[in-house]
Protein backbone atom coordinates (compact mmCIF):
# COMPACT_ATOMS: atom_id res chain seq x y z
CA UNK A 1 0.00 0.00 0.00
CA UNK A 2 1.12 3.40 -0.75
CA UNK A 3 1.59 6.04 1.70
CA UNK A 4 -1.53 7.72 0.24
CA UNK A 5 -4.62 6.42 1.77
CA UNK A 6 -8.46 7.67 0.94
CA UNK A 7 -10.88 5.41 2.53
CA UNK A 8 -14.56 6.32 2.20
CA UNK A 9 -17.46 3.61 3.02
CA UNK A 10 -20.55 5.19 2.41
CA UNK A 11 -23.44 3.47 3.76
CA UNK A 12 -26.15 4.34 1.13
CA UNK A 13 -29.23 2.96 2.17
CA UNK A 14 -32.24 5.13 2.47
CA UNK A 15 -32.33 4.33 6.00
CA UNK A 16 -30.99 7.43 7.85
CA UNK A 17 -28.40 6.98 10.69
CA UNK A 18 -26.10 4.81 8.85
CA UNK A 19 -21.99 5.30 9.93
CA UNK A 20 -19.72 6.21 7.39
CA UNK A 21 -15.69 5.53 7.99
CA UNK A 22 -13.36 8.34 6.64
CA UNK A 23 -9.72 8.22 6.52
CA UNK A 24 -7.34 10.08 4.66
CA UNK A 25 -3.71 9.64 5.23
CA UNK A 26 -1.18 11.52 2.94
CA UNK A 27 2.46 10.88 2.47
CA UNK A 28 2.11 8.78 5.07
CA UNK A 29 0.85 11.05 7.59
CA UNK A 30 -2.87 9.77 9.06
CA UNK A 31 -5.16 13.13 8.68
CA UNK A 32 -8.13 11.37 9.50
CA UNK A 33 -9.82 8.50 10.93
CA UNK A 34 -12.99 8.52 12.16
CA UNK A 35 -16.77 7.05 12.06
CA UNK A 36 -18.90 9.72 11.00
CA UNK A 37 -22.51 9.27 12.00
CA UNK A 38 -25.40 11.06 10.40
CA UNK A 39 -28.24 10.61 13.08
CA UNK A 40 -31.57 11.95 13.51
CA UNK A 41 -31.40 15.07 15.15
CA UNK A 42 -31.68 15.19 19.05
CA UNK A 43 -35.01 14.18 19.68
CA UNK A 44 -35.25 12.82 23.22
CA UNK A 45 -36.24 15.65 25.50
CA UNK A 46 -38.91 16.83 23.03
CA UNK A 47 -40.96 13.57 23.12
CA UNK A 48 -40.37 13.23 27.17
CA UNK A 49 -41.39 16.72 27.58
CA UNK A 50 -44.88 16.54 29.47
CA UNK A 51 -45.35 12.98 29.33
CA UNK A 52 -46.75 11.23 32.96
CA UNK A 53 -44.37 8.96 34.91
CA UNK A 54 -47.01 6.22 33.41
CA UNK A 55 -45.87 6.62 30.24
CA UNK A 56 -42.61 7.15 30.12
CA UNK A 57 -40.90 3.67 29.89
CA UNK A 58 -43.38 2.57 27.03
CA UNK A 59 -42.32 5.77 25.10
CA UNK A 60 -38.54 5.23 25.88
CA UNK A 61 -39.14 1.37 25.09
CA UNK A 62 -40.18 1.95 21.24
CA UNK A 63 -36.97 4.24 21.30
CA UNK A 64 -35.42 1.19 19.54
CA UNK A 65 -36.98 -2.22 18.26
CA UNK A 66 -33.35 -3.80 19.32
CA UNK A 67 -32.43 -2.41 22.68
CA UNK A 68 -36.20 -1.61 23.63
CA UNK A 69 -36.25 -3.55 26.71
CA UNK A 70 -32.91 -1.87 28.05
CA UNK A 71 -34.69 1.50 27.37
CA UNK A 72 -37.93 0.69 29.25
CA UNK A 73 -36.18 -1.13 32.67
CA UNK A 74 -33.91 2.49 32.77
CA UNK A 75 -36.87 4.55 32.12
CA UNK A 76 -38.20 2.81 35.01
CA UNK A 77 -35.54 3.03 37.29
CA UNK A 78 -34.99 7.17 36.59
CA UNK A 79 -38.66 7.50 37.40
CA UNK A 80 -38.62 5.17 40.68
CA UNK A 81 -35.30 7.60 41.84
CA UNK A 82 -37.32 10.80 40.85
CA UNK A 83 -40.64 9.86 42.49
CA UNK A 84 -39.12 8.14 45.99
CA UNK A 85 -40.91 4.78 44.56
CA UNK A 86 -39.51 1.61 46.61
CA UNK A 87 -39.68 -1.41 44.36
CA UNK A 88 -39.39 -5.22 46.34
CA UNK A 89 -37.26 -7.55 46.10
CA UNK A 90 -39.06 -9.67 43.87
CA UNK A 91 -39.28 -6.94 41.35
CA UNK A 92 -35.59 -6.47 41.52
CA UNK A 93 -34.95 -10.68 40.97
CA UNK A 94 -37.93 -9.79 38.15
CA UNK A 95 -36.23 -7.14 36.59
CA UNK A 96 -32.40 -8.82 36.50
CA UNK A 97 -33.93 -11.68 34.35
CA UNK A 98 -35.04 -9.62 32.26
CA UNK A 99 -31.85 -7.65 31.59
CA UNK A 100 -30.68 -11.26 31.36
CA UNK A 101 -32.79 -11.91 28.54
CA UNK A 102 -32.47 -9.06 26.26
CA UNK A 103 -28.28 -9.73 27.03
CA UNK A 104 -28.42 -12.94 26.41
CA UNK A 105 -30.52 -12.06 23.13
CA UNK A 106 -28.50 -9.25 21.55
CA UNK A 107 -25.10 -11.09 22.66
CA UNK A 108 -25.94 -13.87 21.11
CA UNK A 109 -27.51 -11.83 18.04
CA UNK A 110 -23.93 -10.09 17.60
CA UNK A 111 -21.86 -13.06 17.87
CA UNK A 112 -23.93 -14.81 15.16
CA UNK A 113 -25.12 -12.51 12.65
CA UNK A 114 -22.63 -9.69 12.63
CA UNK A 115 -19.60 -11.38 13.83
CA UNK A 116 -19.33 -14.94 12.56
CA UNK A 117 -19.64 -13.92 8.94
CA UNK A 118 -16.52 -11.06 10.03
CA UNK A 119 -14.50 -14.10 10.81
CA UNK A 120 -15.59 -16.50 8.16
CA UNK A 121 -15.19 -13.09 5.70
CA UNK A 122 -18.28 -14.00 3.87
CA UNK A 123 -19.78 -10.43 3.69
CA UNK A 124 -23.25 -10.95 5.64
CA UNK A 125 -24.81 -13.76 7.72
CA UNK A 126 -26.96 -14.83 4.41
CA UNK A 127 -24.13 -17.38 3.30
CA UNK A 128 -24.07 -18.55 6.26
CA UNK A 129 -27.66 -20.36 5.97
CA UNK A 130 -26.36 -22.38 2.78
CA UNK A 131 -23.33 -23.42 4.97
CA UNK A 132 -23.53 -23.62 8.19
CA UNK A 133 -28.07 -23.90 8.65
CA UNK A 134 -27.10 -25.84 12.24
CA UNK A 135 -25.58 -22.60 13.77
CA UNK A 136 -28.04 -20.01 12.40
CA UNK A 137 -31.35 -22.10 13.54
CA UNK A 138 -29.07 -22.15 16.95
CA UNK A 139 -28.72 -18.47 17.18
CA UNK A 140 -32.48 -17.93 16.46
CA UNK A 141 -33.20 -20.78 18.47
CA UNK A 142 -30.99 -18.90 21.57
CA UNK A 143 -32.68 -15.74 20.56
CA UNK A 144 -36.21 -17.29 21.40
CA UNK A 145 -35.60 -18.32 24.66
CA UNK A 146 -34.28 -15.27 25.34
CA UNK A 147 -37.43 -13.74 23.79
CA UNK A 148 -39.70 -15.84 26.02
CA UNK A 149 -38.14 -14.91 28.80
CA UNK A 150 -39.40 -11.59 28.18
CA UNK A 151 -42.58 -12.81 27.29
CA UNK A 152 -42.96 -15.02 30.31
CA UNK A 153 -41.98 -12.11 32.25
CA UNK A 154 -42.90 -8.58 30.89
CA UNK A 155 -45.24 -9.51 28.05
CA UNK A 156 -44.23 -8.67 24.50
CA UNK A 157 -46.20 -8.07 21.00
CA UNK A 158 -48.87 -10.09 21.97
CA UNK A 159 -49.74 -9.43 24.97
CA UNK A 160 -49.41 -5.75 27.31
CA UNK A 161 -46.96 -5.03 28.53
CA UNK A 162 -46.15 -5.22 32.59
CA UNK A 163 -43.42 -3.66 33.65
CA UNK A 164 -44.06 -0.49 35.32
CA UNK A 165 -43.19 2.43 37.65
CA UNK A 166 -43.28 0.67 41.42
CA UNK A 167 -43.10 -3.36 40.05
CA UNK A 168 -45.55 -5.45 37.32
CA UNK A 169 -49.25 -5.38 36.55
CA UNK A 170 -48.78 -9.17 36.27
CA UNK A 171 -46.04 -11.60 38.24
CA UNK A 172 -45.52 -14.57 36.25
CA UNK A 173 -47.02 -18.05 37.66
CA UNK A 174 -44.97 -20.82 39.11
CA UNK A 175 -45.11 -22.79 36.37
CA UNK A 176 -44.31 -20.63 33.91
CA UNK A 177 -40.44 -20.10 35.79
CA UNK A 178 -40.44 -23.90 36.31
CA UNK A 179 -40.52 -24.48 32.68
CA UNK A 180 -38.53 -21.49 32.18
CA UNK A 181 -35.47 -23.62 34.11
CA UNK A 182 -35.89 -26.23 32.62
CA UNK A 183 -35.76 -24.92 28.93
CA UNK A 184 -32.67 -22.95 30.23
CA UNK A 185 -30.60 -25.96 31.69
CA UNK A 186 -31.78 -28.13 28.79
CA UNK A 187 -31.98 -26.26 25.49
CA UNK A 188 -29.95 -23.03 26.37
CA UNK A 189 -27.12 -24.37 27.97
CA UNK A 190 -25.89 -26.93 25.29
CA UNK A 191 -26.88 -24.33 22.86
CA UNK A 192 -24.49 -21.96 24.88
CA UNK A 193 -21.66 -24.71 24.81
CA UNK A 194 -21.92 -25.32 21.34
CA UNK A 195 -21.77 -21.25 20.70
CA UNK A 196 -18.31 -21.57 22.71
CA UNK A 197 -16.93 -24.39 20.35
CA UNK A 198 -18.10 -22.38 17.45
CA UNK A 199 -16.21 -19.00 18.74
CA UNK A 200 -13.48 -20.53 19.82
CA UNK A 201 -12.78 -22.41 16.18
CA UNK A 202 -13.44 -18.61 14.91
CA UNK A 203 -10.78 -16.78 17.00
CA UNK A 204 -8.01 -17.62 15.21
CA UNK A 205 -9.38 -14.94 12.68
CA UNK A 206 -9.72 -12.23 14.89
CA UNK A 207 -7.50 -9.44 14.61
CA UNK A 208 -4.56 -8.67 16.45
CA UNK A 209 -4.92 -5.23 17.81
CA UNK A 210 -4.58 -3.83 21.44
CA UNK A 211 -4.82 -0.37 22.33
CA UNK A 212 -5.41 0.10 25.93
CA UNK A 213 -7.80 2.74 27.31
CA UNK A 214 -10.29 3.68 29.60
CA UNK A 215 -13.07 1.24 30.53
CA UNK A 216 -16.28 2.23 32.39
CA UNK A 217 -18.69 0.00 33.37
CA UNK A 218 -21.43 -0.10 36.23
CA UNK A 219 -20.15 -2.15 39.64
CA UNK A 220 -21.97 -4.08 42.33
CA UNK A 221 -20.68 -4.37 45.18
CA UNK A 222 -22.69 -8.55 44.87
CA UNK A 223 -22.61 -9.64 41.04
CA UNK A 224 -21.65 -8.85 37.90
CA UNK A 225 -23.33 -5.26 37.38
CA UNK A 226 -26.25 -5.24 34.81
CA UNK A 227 -28.94 -4.06 36.82
CA UNK A 228 -28.03 -0.89 38.61
CA UNK A 229 -24.68 -0.20 40.39
CA UNK A 230 -21.75 2.14 40.81
CA UNK A 231 -20.49 3.78 37.78
CA UNK A 232 -16.83 2.57 37.71
CA UNK A 233 -14.13 3.81 35.76
CA UNK A 234 -10.66 1.78 35.08
CA UNK A 235 -8.93 4.86 35.42
CA UNK A 236 -10.66 6.32 38.38
CA UNK A 237 -12.93 3.95 40.33
CA UNK A 238 -16.55 4.60 41.59
CA UNK A 239 -18.88 6.88 41.32
CA UNK A 240 -22.28 7.51 42.74
CA UNK A 241 -24.82 7.23 39.21
CA UNK A 242 -25.86 10.64 40.19
CA UNK A 243 -22.58 12.02 38.89
CA UNK A 244 -23.37 10.87 35.40
CA UNK A 245 -22.29 14.18 33.78
CA UNK A 246 -19.27 14.48 35.11
CA UNK A 247 -18.45 11.15 33.65
CA UNK A 248 -19.77 11.72 30.15
CA UNK A 249 -18.87 15.18 29.36
CA UNK A 250 -20.50 15.33 25.93
CA UNK A 251 -19.03 17.16 23.55
CA UNK A 252 -19.68 18.08 19.92
CA UNK A 253 -17.06 17.02 17.16
CA UNK A 254 -17.44 18.08 13.40
CA UNK A 255 -17.30 14.88 11.54
CA UNK A 256 -20.71 13.62 14.00
CA UNK A 257 -24.10 14.84 14.79
CA UNK A 258 -24.27 12.76 17.50
CA UNK A 259 -21.91 14.19 20.52
CA UNK A 260 -18.69 12.18 21.90
CA UNK A 261 -18.23 10.93 25.22
CA UNK A 262 -15.03 11.30 27.19
CA UNK A 263 -13.68 11.47 31.19
CA UNK A 264 -10.27 10.63 31.96
CA UNK A 265 -8.72 10.34 28.85
CA UNK A 266 -9.63 11.77 25.11
CA UNK A 267 -12.33 8.20 24.95
CA UNK A 268 -13.44 5.59 26.63
CA UNK A 269 -15.24 2.21 25.91
CA UNK A 270 -18.25 0.66 27.10
CA UNK A 271 -19.79 -2.57 26.25
CA UNK A 272 -19.12 -6.44 27.15
CA UNK A 273 -15.50 -5.83 27.03
CA UNK A 274 -15.32 -2.94 29.00
CA UNK A 275 -17.78 -5.16 31.75
CA UNK A 276 -15.32 -8.12 31.18
CA UNK A 277 -12.34 -5.94 32.63
CA UNK A 278 -13.99 -4.14 35.62
CA UNK A 279 -15.81 -7.08 36.59
CA UNK A 280 -14.55 -9.90 35.51
CA UNK A 281 -14.36 -11.87 38.96
CA UNK A 282 -18.15 -11.59 39.87
CA UNK A 283 -18.78 -14.29 36.73
CA UNK A 284 -20.06 -17.59 37.59
CA UNK A 285 -17.29 -19.94 37.18
CA UNK A 286 -18.42 -21.70 34.03
CA UNK A 287 -18.30 -18.25 32.43
CA UNK A 288 -15.09 -17.94 33.38
CA UNK A 289 -14.11 -21.18 31.72
CA UNK A 290 -15.66 -20.24 28.30
CA UNK A 291 -13.33 -16.97 28.49
CA UNK A 292 -10.36 -19.17 29.01
CA UNK A 293 -11.15 -21.40 26.02
CA UNK A 294 -11.93 -18.76 24.00
CA UNK A 295 -8.58 -17.00 24.65
CA UNK A 296 -10.14 -13.91 26.69
CA UNK A 297 -7.83 -12.84 29.57
CA UNK A 298 -8.08 -10.17 31.89
CA UNK A 299 -7.10 -7.23 30.96
CA UNK A 300 -8.37 -7.53 27.45
CA UNK A 301 -7.23 -4.66 25.11
CA UNK A 302 -8.22 -5.66 22.01
CA UNK A 303 -11.53 -4.35 20.87
CA UNK A 304 -12.02 -6.66 18.32
CA UNK A 305 -12.62 -9.61 21.68
CA UNK A 306 -15.60 -7.21 22.57
CA UNK A 307 -17.72 -10.33 20.40
CA UNK A 308 -15.84 -12.94 22.72
CA UNK A 309 -16.57 -10.71 26.15
CA UNK A 310 -20.24 -11.19 24.56
CA UNK A 311 -20.29 -14.95 24.66
CA UNK A 312 -18.93 -15.33 27.94
CA UNK A 313 -21.69 -12.80 29.30
CA UNK A 314 -24.26 -15.17 27.21
CA UNK A 315 -22.81 -18.24 29.59
CA UNK A 316 -23.25 -15.82 32.68
CA UNK A 317 -26.71 -14.87 32.31
CA UNK A 318 -27.97 -18.15 31.40
CA UNK A 319 -26.46 -19.67 35.20
CA UNK A 320 -27.46 -16.28 36.32
CA UNK A 321 -31.46 -16.75 35.11
CA UNK A 322 -31.83 -20.43 36.76
CA UNK A 323 -30.25 -19.05 39.92
CA UNK A 324 -32.99 -16.23 39.76
CA UNK A 325 -35.52 -18.59 39.08
CA UNK A 326 -34.70 -20.61 42.05
CA UNK A 327 -34.48 -17.60 44.34
CA UNK A 328 -38.38 -16.39 43.31
CA UNK A 329 -39.37 -19.96 43.65
CA UNK A 330 -37.76 -20.46 47.16
CA UNK A 331 -39.63 -17.70 48.40
CA UNK A 332 -42.77 -18.12 46.46
CA UNK A 333 -44.18 -15.94 43.75
CA UNK A 334 -46.05 -13.08 45.81
CA UNK A 335 -49.03 -11.28 43.74
CA UNK A 336 -47.85 -7.67 44.92
CA UNK A 337 -49.04 -4.77 43.03
CA UNK A 338 -46.89 -2.29 42.37
CA UNK A 339 -46.05 0.60 44.14
CA UNK A 340 -47.35 4.23 42.73
CA UNK A 341 -47.11 6.56 45.39
CA UNK A 342 -45.07 9.39 44.62
CA UNK A 343 -43.50 10.48 48.08
CA UNK A 344 -41.32 13.46 46.30
CA UNK A 345 -41.03 15.12 42.59
CA UNK A 346 -37.94 16.04 41.32
CA UNK A 347 -34.85 14.85 39.38
CA UNK A 348 -33.98 10.74 39.13
CA UNK A 349 -31.26 9.03 37.00
CA UNK A 350 -31.40 5.50 35.86
CA UNK A 351 -28.08 3.60 34.83
CA UNK A 352 -28.06 -0.25 33.70
CA UNK A 353 -25.82 -2.24 31.55
CA UNK A 354 -27.86 -2.86 28.84
CA UNK A 355 -26.05 -5.14 25.90
CA UNK A 356 -24.07 -2.26 24.15
CA UNK A 357 -22.75 -0.81 27.32
CA UNK A 358 -23.71 2.09 30.32
CA UNK A 359 -27.25 3.45 29.71
CA UNK A 360 -28.23 6.81 31.50
CA UNK A 361 -31.73 8.31 31.62
CA UNK A 362 -32.35 11.10 33.45
CA UNK A 363 -35.60 13.01 34.22
CA UNK A 364 -36.92 15.78 36.40
CA UNK A 365 -40.67 15.90 37.47
CA UNK A 366 -42.97 18.85 38.17
CA UNK A 367 -45.70 17.95 40.89
CA UNK A 368 -48.38 16.61 39.11
CA UNK A 369 -45.78 13.70 37.57
CA UNK A 370 -44.85 15.50 33.84
CA UNK A 371 -41.39 15.16 32.88
CA UNK A 372 -40.05 18.60 32.39
CA UNK A 373 -36.73 17.80 31.61
CA UNK A 374 -35.02 14.65 30.05
CA UNK A 375 -31.94 13.37 29.04
CA UNK A 376 -30.55 10.32 27.47
CA UNK A 377 -27.20 8.97 26.36
CA UNK A 378 -26.58 5.93 25.09
CA UNK A 379 -23.66 3.52 24.98
CA UNK A 380 -22.90 4.14 21.45
CA UNK A 381 -22.47 7.64 21.38
CA UNK A 382 -20.10 7.04 24.62
CA UNK A 383 -17.84 4.77 21.83
CA UNK A 384 -17.91 7.09 19.25
CA UNK A 385 -14.45 8.95 20.16
CA UNK A 386 -12.97 5.27 21.24
CA UNK A 387 -13.82 3.94 17.80
CA UNK A 388 -12.07 7.24 16.16
CA UNK A 389 -8.74 6.69 18.55
CA UNK A 390 -9.06 2.94 17.54
CA UNK A 391 -8.84 4.08 13.84
CA UNK A 392 -6.12 6.45 14.72
CA UNK A 393 -4.06 3.40 15.72
CA UNK A 394 -5.02 0.87 13.70
CA UNK A 395 -4.11 2.57 10.37
CA UNK A 396 -0.70 2.75 10.83
CA UNK A 397 -0.28 -0.53 12.08
CA UNK A 398 -2.03 -2.17 9.19
CA UNK A 399 -1.00 0.70 6.21
CA UNK A 400 0.82 -2.28 4.30
CA UNK A 401 -2.56 -4.16 3.67
CA UNK A 402 -4.50 -3.58 0.76
CA UNK A 403 -6.99 -1.13 0.49
CA UNK A 404 -9.70 -3.63 0.73
CA UNK A 405 -8.09 -5.52 3.48
CA UNK A 406 -7.66 -2.30 5.45
CA UNK A 407 -11.60 -1.65 4.97
CA UNK A 408 -12.71 -4.55 5.46
CA UNK A 409 -10.46 -4.21 9.17
CA UNK A 410 -12.41 -1.29 10.01
CA UNK A 411 -15.77 -2.18 9.21
CA UNK A 412 -15.61 -5.23 11.50
CA UNK A 413 -13.74 -2.78 14.02
CA UNK A 414 -17.39 -0.62 13.94
CA UNK A 415 -19.28 -3.95 13.70
CA UNK A 416 -16.87 -4.91 16.92
CA UNK A 417 -19.32 -2.64 19.03
CA UNK A 418 -22.43 -3.75 17.13
CA UNK A 419 -23.34 0.56 17.24
CA UNK A 420 -26.93 1.64 17.57
CA UNK A 421 -26.47 4.22 14.73
CA UNK A 422 -30.10 3.91 13.58
CA UNK A 423 -32.69 3.57 16.22
CA UNK A 424 -34.75 3.81 12.80
CA UNK A 425 -37.44 3.19 10.33
CA UNK A 426 -37.40 -0.16 9.13
CA UNK A 427 -38.92 0.69 6.14
CA UNK A 428 -39.66 -2.19 3.17
CA UNK A 429 -37.55 -0.72 0.18
CA UNK A 430 -39.97 -2.15 -2.47
CA UNK A 431 -39.41 -2.15 -6.49
CA UNK A 432 -42.09 -4.14 -8.38
CA UNK A 433 -40.98 -6.39 -10.99
CA UNK A 434 -42.78 -5.35 -13.84
CA UNK B 1 -53.96 -22.27 15.54
CA UNK B 2 -56.21 -19.45 14.58
CA UNK B 3 -56.64 -19.45 10.66
CA UNK B 4 -54.60 -16.08 10.34
CA UNK B 5 -52.24 -13.59 11.84
CA UNK B 6 -51.70 -10.10 10.82
CA UNK B 7 -48.57 -8.35 12.21
CA UNK B 8 -47.83 -4.50 12.14
CA UNK B 9 -44.26 -3.64 11.66
CA UNK B 10 -42.77 0.03 12.65
CA UNK B 11 -41.73 2.80 15.19
CA UNK B 12 -44.69 4.10 16.42
CA UNK B 13 -42.52 7.24 17.04
CA UNK B 14 -41.60 7.98 13.90
CA UNK B 15 -44.80 9.53 12.15
CA UNK B 16 -45.84 7.27 9.11
CA UNK B 17 -43.58 4.51 10.12
CA UNK B 18 -46.30 3.88 13.20
CA UNK B 19 -48.58 2.49 10.25
CA UNK B 20 -48.01 -0.75 10.72
CA UNK B 21 -48.62 -1.04 14.79
CA UNK B 22 -51.42 1.13 13.83
CA UNK B 23 -53.80 -1.13 11.85
CA UNK B 24 -53.01 -3.55 14.22
CA UNK B 25 -54.71 -1.35 17.05
CA UNK B 26 -57.78 -0.88 14.88
CA UNK B 27 -58.17 -4.50 14.30
CA UNK B 28 -57.76 -4.86 18.24
CA UNK B 29 -60.91 -3.07 18.47
CA UNK B 30 -62.95 -4.45 16.02
CA UNK B 31 -61.58 -7.94 18.23
CA UNK B 32 -62.29 -10.74 15.66
CA UNK B 33 -62.00 -14.12 17.38
CA UNK B 34 -60.09 -15.42 13.94
CA UNK B 35 -57.28 -13.33 13.74
CA UNK B 36 -54.14 -13.58 15.51
CA UNK B 37 -53.32 -9.71 16.21
CA UNK B 38 -49.16 -9.06 16.43
CA UNK B 39 -47.42 -5.85 16.97
CA UNK B 40 -44.13 -6.55 15.80
CA UNK B 41 -43.10 -3.30 16.68
CA UNK B 42 -39.17 -2.32 14.95
CA UNK B 43 -37.90 -5.77 15.41
CA UNK B 44 -37.88 -7.08 12.62
CA UNK B 45 -35.94 -10.69 13.02
CA UNK B 46 -38.54 -11.33 15.96
CA UNK B 47 -40.74 -11.96 12.93
CA UNK B 48 -39.27 -15.04 12.12
CA UNK B 49 -41.10 -16.63 15.39
CA UNK B 50 -44.05 -15.57 13.84
CA UNK B 51 -43.84 -17.20 10.41
CA UNK B 52 -43.12 -20.64 11.30
CA UNK B 53 -45.68 -23.28 11.47
CA UNK B 54 -48.57 -20.75 10.49
CA UNK B 55 -50.62 -21.39 7.13
CA UNK B 56 -51.79 -17.30 6.70
CA UNK B 57 -49.56 -14.31 7.32
CA UNK B 58 -50.14 -10.66 6.35
CA UNK B 59 -47.75 -8.27 7.70
CA UNK B 60 -48.74 -4.79 7.36
CA UNK B 61 -45.45 -2.10 6.63
CA UNK B 62 -44.65 1.04 5.90
CA UNK B 63 -42.82 0.14 2.51
CA UNK B 64 -41.20 2.77 0.11
CA UNK B 65 -42.73 2.15 -3.28
CA UNK B 66 -43.02 5.27 -4.99
CA UNK B 67 -46.60 6.12 -4.82
CA UNK B 68 -48.03 8.78 -3.20
CA UNK B 69 -48.16 9.02 0.74
CA UNK B 70 -50.58 6.69 1.67
CA UNK B 71 -51.30 4.32 -1.25
CA UNK B 72 -51.88 1.23 -0.36
CA UNK B 73 -50.39 -2.13 -1.90
CA UNK B 74 -51.09 -5.89 -1.87
CA UNK B 75 -48.31 -7.84 -2.57
CA UNK B 76 -46.38 -11.02 -2.37
CA UNK B 77 -42.90 -11.37 -1.80
CA UNK B 78 -41.94 -12.97 -5.16
CA UNK B 79 -43.74 -10.47 -6.64
CA UNK B 80 -41.22 -7.71 -5.62
CA UNK B 81 -37.87 -6.93 -5.70
CA UNK B 82 -36.95 -6.02 -1.78
CA UNK B 83 -33.85 -4.34 -1.31
CA UNK B 84 -31.62 -5.68 0.93
CA UNK B 85 -29.46 -3.67 2.85
CA UNK B 86 -25.88 -4.12 1.34
CA UNK B 87 -24.04 -3.12 4.46
CA UNK B 88 -25.03 -4.82 7.86
CA UNK B 89 -22.76 -2.63 9.98
CA UNK B 90 -24.96 -3.58 13.15
CA UNK B 91 -28.46 -5.41 14.46
CA UNK B 92 -30.25 -1.97 13.56
CA UNK B 93 -29.78 -2.71 10.15
CA UNK B 94 -31.55 -5.85 10.01
CA UNK B 95 -35.41 -4.92 8.45
CA UNK B 96 -38.20 -7.24 6.96
CA UNK B 97 -36.16 -7.96 3.88
CA UNK B 98 -33.51 -9.05 5.35
CA UNK B 99 -36.43 -11.49 7.99
CA UNK B 100 -38.01 -12.28 4.84
CA UNK B 101 -34.66 -13.18 3.04
CA UNK B 102 -33.89 -15.42 6.33
CA UNK B 103 -37.01 -17.05 6.51
CA UNK B 104 -37.41 -18.43 2.96
CA UNK B 105 -33.30 -19.40 3.03
CA UNK B 106 -34.65 -21.51 6.14
CA UNK B 107 -37.69 -22.64 4.65
CA UNK B 108 -39.62 -21.06 7.52
CA UNK B 109 -42.62 -19.42 5.45
CA UNK B 110 -46.26 -19.62 6.28
CA UNK B 111 -47.74 -21.25 3.57
CA UNK B 112 -49.78 -17.92 1.82
CA UNK B 113 -47.81 -14.26 2.70
CA UNK B 114 -48.91 -10.96 2.17
CA UNK B 115 -47.65 -7.93 2.60
CA UNK B 116 -49.67 -4.94 2.48
CA UNK B 117 -47.31 -1.62 2.17
CA UNK B 118 -48.20 1.60 2.85
CA UNK B 119 -46.16 4.62 1.09
CA UNK B 120 -45.16 6.96 3.85
CA UNK B 121 -44.80 10.85 3.72
CA UNK B 122 -42.53 11.02 6.59
CA UNK B 123 -40.51 9.34 8.92
CA UNK B 124 -39.19 12.00 11.26
CA UNK B 125 -38.64 11.05 15.24
CA UNK B 126 -41.41 12.50 16.69
CA UNK B 127 -43.64 13.24 14.10
CA UNK B 128 -47.31 13.01 13.81
CA UNK B 129 -49.16 10.58 11.25
CA UNK B 130 -49.97 12.31 8.34
CA UNK B 131 -52.88 12.51 7.24
CA UNK B 132 -52.80 10.86 4.40
CA UNK B 133 -51.97 7.41 5.97
CA UNK B 134 -54.30 8.13 8.81
CA UNK B 135 -56.79 7.33 6.31
CA UNK B 136 -54.90 4.68 4.87
CA UNK B 137 -54.82 2.89 8.55
CA UNK B 138 -58.58 3.30 8.77
CA UNK B 139 -59.44 2.05 5.44
CA UNK B 140 -56.93 -0.92 5.74
CA UNK B 141 -58.73 -2.11 9.30
CA UNK B 142 -61.58 -2.17 7.37
CA UNK B 143 -60.58 -4.05 4.34
CA UNK B 144 -58.62 -6.26 6.32
CA UNK B 145 -61.61 -6.59 8.67
CA UNK B 146 -63.63 -7.69 6.00
CA UNK B 147 -61.10 -10.39 4.02
CA UNK B 148 -61.10 -11.55 7.88
CA UNK B 149 -64.46 -12.67 7.85
CA UNK B 150 -64.36 -14.37 4.11
CA UNK B 151 -61.40 -16.12 6.11
CA UNK B 152 -63.57 -17.50 8.67
CA UNK B 153 -66.07 -18.59 6.49
CA UNK B 154 -63.96 -20.36 4.39
CA UNK B 155 -61.97 -21.94 6.77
Amino acid sequence: MSQDLNIKVHHLTRVEGHGNIVVNMKDGVLEKAHLSIVEPPRFFEAMMKGRSFHEAAIITSRICGICSLGHQITSLVATEDALGLEISEQTELLRKLLVNGATLQSNVLHAYFLAAPDFLKVGSVFPLIATHKDVVLRALRMKRLANDIGDIVSGRAVHPITPVPGGFTRIPEKSELVELKRRLLEEALPDGIATIETMKSLAGAIPQFERETEYISLKHPDEYALYQGDIFSSDSGAQDVHNYLDVTNEFIVDHSTSKHARFNRSSYFVGALARWNNNHTQLVPEALEAAEAMGLKPNCYNPYMNTIAQVVEAVHVIFDSVRIIDTLLEKGLKNEKPNQTPTRYGRGIGSNEVPRGILFHDYTYDKKGSIVEANCIIPTGQNLANIDDDMKKLVPEIIAKSKEEITADLEMLVRAYDPCISCSVHMLDVDFIE
Amino acid sequence: MKPLTVIGIGNRLRGDDAAGPMVIDGLMELNDPQVELIDAGSDAIGLLEYLNDRNRVWIVDACSMAKSPGEVVKFRPDQVDMLLKNDLQNLHGLGLAEALKMATELKMLPKELMIFGIQPQALEFNSAVSSSVLTAIERLVHEIHNEIQEVGDNS
